[in-house]
């Protein structure tokens, strides 16, 4: 005899098909076990309907929900603002702590010897009252303080630089900023004492006249220490600089060649008197430089001796 | 001949309890209403099927604050995925669903073992007139042992007898196959009987 054991619950439910249903009653007549069964089913059914039913749901349920909707929306609205000021804070903050962190990296002797030379310049300007002192002084001691930035040969922190998670072109980057922006108000600030000599007007001339040589002759010293080194840097960069100084024809004896040598002189002071060109070329020369600190051996290891 | 007549009491109550279309049509309305933010919406889905809902959260928690904390998480699920709802299946079926995950995520987080406070319970019963005792005794055993069974058991009572359920609806809201459903309820049988057995042999 085929009984129905696994098919009680759902004939108690009333789940069961008509004719499954139909069949099971007609055994159920016979077999005394699965009355039994069913007889089970139909209490435990009874058990839990009574309980369940007995149960009375929590008031006001779907108003604390609404509330509890309310309150997180508003969270999630208020969330969103100070997300983006957050973030820009921690941006903010993370590239203070760089430069900070880089302006006490760079070599110390930076900071006093650039104003030190500069205070030089201003008094020669003011003695000789040659206000060209000044334009000439201003991208020597730039330059020169660009090209010990980087590198191992006069960067004390440079290992430790190399071994920081912060890549090698920001860190040049940010010395960068910090160097250039002193010595940037030093020159301004040397610029101001030349009032003295000239008329007010005349300021912006000077600052014009200084401002893009420094800036190219800083950036092309820069590069030159990252592939060359620091000392090579500022030789290069010094013999450019005061090459166009030079009055060679009282040197050489040669007349025709000293007329050639003059009018090529010109061109290259001519070249170091545009102040677009320069502009540009030294933008296209800090990108190098800072893309250089990727690929250059003396940018990147210290040399092992 | 007593079984027969209790069966169709049963099936009787069972089929006043089933939803008709037109409250699957209501549910449905709601569920759109909700999907569009309308709050009063909210408050009649639950006056509708508050009393269901708690009760199973009640069934599976065994404990009236987490069945309430469940049902009100509940209410908020529903309101933010009630656009996601795609219509397979009954509304009710979906929420019974959510409390189902729901509860038996809370149960995970703080299970409470009642285990021996129930033994202690279930002994000190003072007897009874002989023909009470029959009946009490066995909705008393039957209501201990329901706590004695996991949560994952109780559910699948709960779904087919008191929801009213069918067994692919069960299935799908325990995650399962309809074959497990059966296997459950066969498994859920003998663990009841055995605690009828331990019961008696202890009396």
């Amino acid at each position: 005899m085929k009984h129905f054991i696994d098919d009680m619950p759902l004939y108690a439910a009333g789940q069961l098909s008509h004719a499954a249903a139909v069949a099971l009653e007609k055994h159920l007549e016979d077999c005394a076990d699965c009355r039994a069964e069913l007889y089970f089913w139909q209490t435990l059914q009874t058990e839990i309907r009574t309980e369940d039913l007995s149960v009375s749901m929590p008031e006001g349920l779907a108003e604390r929900a609404l509330e509890q909707i309310h309150v997180s929306d508003a969270n999630s609205q208020a969330a969103v603002m100070p997300g983006i000021v957050k973030r820009l804070r921690t941006s903010f903050q993370r590239a203070f702590n760089l430069l900070r962190a880089q302006a006490y990296l760079v070599k110390r002797e930076i900071w006093p010897a650039s104003a030190s030379i500069m205070a030089l310049g201003v008094i020669l300007g003011l003695v000789s009252k040659h206000v060209e002192a000044i334009s000439f002084i201003i991208p020597l001691v730039t330059a020169a303080s660009l090209a010990m930035l980087y590198g191992f040969e006069y960067d004390p922190a440079h290992e430790l630089v190399l071994s920081t998670p912060t890549s090698a072109w920001k860190i040049l980057l940010a010395r960068l900023s910090v160097v250039s922006a002193y010595d940037l108000l030093l020159a301004l600030a040397s610029s101001l004492p030349m009032l003295l000599i000239v008329p007010p007007d005349v300021l912006g001339m000077i600052i014009l006249g200084w401002l893009a040589p420094t800036a190219f002759l800083s950036a092309l010293a820069l590069l030159l220490s990252i592939w060359a080194g620091t000392g090579k840097a500022i030789v290069i960069s010094y013999g450019l600089w005061i090459l166009q100084y030079l009055k060679l024809s009282k040197i050489l004896l040669n007349g025709s060649m000293a007329s050639a040598w003059d009018s090529i002189l010109n061109a290259y002071r001519e070249f170091w008197r545009s102040p677009g060109l320069l502009l540009i070329l030294s933008a296209v020369l800090l990108g190098i430089a800072l893309l250089s600190t990727r690929f250059s051996d003396r940018g990147m290891k210290p040399v092992l001796s | 001949m007593i079984a027969k007549p209790l069966t169709m009491n049963y099936l009787h109550v069972t089929k006043s309890e089933l939803t008709t279309a037109a409250d699957q049509a209501r549910d449905l309305d709601l569920l759109l209403r909700i999907a569009d933010k309308d709050e009063a919406a909210l408050k009649e889905l639950y006056a509708a099927h508050g009393q269901h809902l708690y009760a199973y959260a009640l069934r599976l928690t065994e404990d009236p604050v987490q069945a309430e904390d469940v049902v009100q998480d509940v209410l908020v699920t529903v309101w933010r995925t009630a656009g996601a709802y795609r219509g397979d299946g009954r509304p009710i079926s979906w929420m019974l669903g959510i409390v189902h995950n729901l509860a038996l995520k809370s149960q995970r987080r703080g299970s409470i073992q009642i285990t021996e406070e129930m033994e202690t319970n279930l002994r000190s019963t003072e007897p009874l007139p002989e023909e009470q005792v029959q009946t009490i005794q066995q909705a008393e055993w039957l209501r201990n042992g329901l706590q004695h069974l996991s949560p994952e058991h109780r559910a699948v009572l709960e779904l087919v007898f008191y929801q009213g359920l069918s067994i692919e609806e069960t299935a799908g809201i325990c995650g399962c196959p309809v074959g497990t459903v059966k296997s459950r309820l066969s498994y859920a049988r003998q663990q009841l009987r055995g605690w009828l057995n331990r019961t008696e042999v202890n009396r």
